[in-house]
């Protein structure tokens, strides 16, 4: 399994509407409902709001990795997003979030997608990786950002 | 090149832990760092750190928003800092890393607290002290000329012009001879400086001459160097004459005022006292001897070198001047045995000890074969009530053994080193201190929590 094969192009949205940090978790959060990955898509957002507040999942360089590992998770998933403006995450770095990756794990998430995930996390700190993903205005380039 | 081991975590295990671990790690590449990164994510820990990994670290990285068991990493320099710090400045997190430095380790702490322990002396016990360290190797010296000396016979020496006639002479007729007189003369140094000298090593050779033995040379060194302390503050010259003082007013006033207290005063009383003294020793019953043998041991194991430890061992020390030599036997085996039980304990006992003291333990083993006490503080201070305690019954029973078996040892230090040629009876003081080692290395067990 590689991370195109996590990442699905329904799930990736290119211009994200939301204005600050609870804004675009919600609306990330939408998406998994709408493709049936979550149904309790409230329950969902408690649970990535709660690992938020430990500390900032917006790791700087403009990157943002929301995640929560719950039961309301059928299947591993990801979804993409990407404000060209940029939104405060209140990230490590203080400057704005452009790209954000919302992770979700099912509870009793088997090894193989727990290694893809990491595998994406290892491949966001790398600078190429980045700057393919702020030109992808497709789903394809996104995914091509991670073949490198 | 320098290596690093790193592990990060976090506490969802999805994301922060490999970010930083791939930062980590590139950050390594960079700057030209070895670099091994362990992952405690939800996938469980990844890329282990083998025991390999860690010895070959100079320094180890902690990552992690999560606790992280940090004891196969003993005696390295650890740098802790929550995960994001990785993710946000790994280049200078492991530039701080390797900057870092080790922690203390066993040996260097020992070393450490003798240094302390020598600063912090204070008035008489200082001078006495001084006194004491400048005579050690006087008595080292003689003690195993003269000891060598037998290895021909225990007679052999009678006939002139022979070799161990000649480690005799060398030994017992001069170094020794030279004992008490440093013995004073430097506790009057430590007092009086330079003038103190003179007066203090005339009263020493005076306490040896009126048979009154190494007490009298501790009296004469404290007279000496506070005789030329009052005369200093009493004389006043005129500066044309100032330099006499140091060369003539003072060793001559202070000598004479010493010498004739020493012969007229002090020397009877006190020879009466180091002759009953002697006599009681070398007269001892087996009762009285393995009483006296435990008080020297309970004594020397006690505070490990401090004040209470040295009284019994300057004691011990100042005997061989007068000939008796078993309690010095006592007492080296006493202090022989507080590291060596413990480091026997830490091999058989190892759930009583931490990581580092089992290391440790490996080292006192040396320094307890070498005679050197401190070894058992480090012990000692982590859990002093238990440790103390035991190192004091094994000591006790060591050196009550060996002034119950009349072993006698004539060089005051040296340990197993001098074993071979400077105790009478090597086998069975080997055996003694065996015992008292066990001894106390199963009280250690028996008294000591196990540690979680």
């Amino acid at each position: 399994m590689e991370i195109k094969d996590i990442l699905d192009e329904k799930m990736m949205i290119f211009d994200l509407k939301a204005k600050n940090k609870n804004g675009v978790l919600k609306e990330l959060v939408s998406v998994l409902k709408e493709n049936g990955v979550v149904d309790d898509e409230e329950g969902f957002l408690e649970v990535v709001k709660k690992r938020e507040e430990e500390f900032s999942t917006g790791i700087g360089y403009g990157v943002a990795i929301p995640h929560g590992k719950s039961s309301l998770v059928k299947k591993a998933s990801i979804v993409f997003g990407k404000s060209c403006k940029g939104i405060d995450y209140n990230s490590m770095d203080g400057k704005p979030a452009h790209l954000f990756f919302l992770i979700a794990v099912p509870d009793n998430s088997d090894e193989l997608h727990l290694k893809v995930l990491a595998e994406l996390s290892r491949s966001l700190m790398h600078k190429e990786v980045r700057e393919e993903l702020e030109k992808a205005s497709t789903p394809e380039e996104v995914i091509k950002a991670f073949e490198k | 090149m320098k290596k690093v081991v790193a592990i990060t975590a976090c506490p969802t295990g999805i994301a922060h832990t490999y970010m930083a671990a791939e930062n980590l790690q590139m950050a390594a590449k960079e700057m030209g760092v070895d670099i091994k990164v362990e992952t405690q994510g939800s996938i469980g820990a990844e890329n282990q750190l083998t025991d390999e990994d860690i010895k070959a670290a100079d320094a180890v990285i902690i990552a992690a928003a999560t606790k992280v068991d940090k004891s196969r990493f003993a005696g390295k320099p650890i740098l802790e800092v929550p995960v994001e710090e990785a993710i946000k400045n790994a280049k200078g997190l492991i530039e701080k890393a390797l900057k870092m430095e080790k922690p203390k380790g066993y040996v260097e702490k020992v070393e450490e607290i003798h240094k302390e322990r020598s600063a912090q002396r204070t008035g008489a016990y200082k001078h006495l002290m001084t006194g004491v360290s400048y005579m050690i190797p006087f008595v080292v010296a003689g003690g195993i000329l003269i000891a060598l000396s037998f290895f021909w016979g225990y007679k052999a020496f009678e006939v002139e012009g022979t070799l161990p006639w000649a480690l005799m002479k060398i030994g017992g007729g001069s170094a020794f001879a030279l004992m008490v007189p440093i013995l004073s003369g430097y506790i009057a140094f430590s007092i009086a400086d330079r003038p103190g000298l003179v007066p203090g090593m005339v009263g020493g050779m005076l306490a040896v001459s009126t048979g009154a033995g190494f007490l009298g040379g501790i009296i004469s060194g404290f007279l000496a160097g506070y005789t030329v302390d009052y005369l200093k503050k009493l004389i006043k010259l005129p500066k044309t004459l100032e330099g006499l003082m140091p060369i003539l007013i003072l060793p001559v006033l202070a000598t004479l005022i010493v010498g004739l207290l020493m012969v007229y005063v002090i020397g009877s009383p006190m020879k009466a006292i180091m002759t009953s003294l002697t006599n009681w020793l070398k007269g001892m019953s087996s009762t009285n001897a393995v009483i006296f043998g435990a008080i020297l041991g309970l004594m020397m194991a006690f505070d490990m070198g401090g004040p209470v430890n040295k009284t019994a061992y300057t004691f011990a020390t100042g005997l061989l001047a007068s000939n008796v030599f078993a309690p010095m036997a006592a007492v080296m085996a006493a202090g022989m045995t507080p590291p060596l039980g413990l480091a026997l304990a830490t091999v058989l006992f190892k759930n009583r000890f931490t990581k580092e003291e089992i290391e440790a333990g490996k080292a006192a083993w040396v320094l307890g074969a070498s005679f050197i006490t401190e070894g058992a503080i480090p012990f000692a201070a982590a859990d002093p009530f238990r440790v103390i305690p035991s190192i004091m019954v094994g000591s006790a029973v060591t050196a009550a053994l060996s002034m119950l078996f009349h072993i006698e040892l004539r060089a005051p230090h040296g340990g197993i080193f001098v074993i071979p040629i400077a105790v009478s009876n090597p086998l069975l003081y080997i055996g003694v201190i065996a015992i008292g080692t066990v001894v106390t290395a199963f009280m250690i067990a028996a008294l000591k929590k196990k540690v979680e």
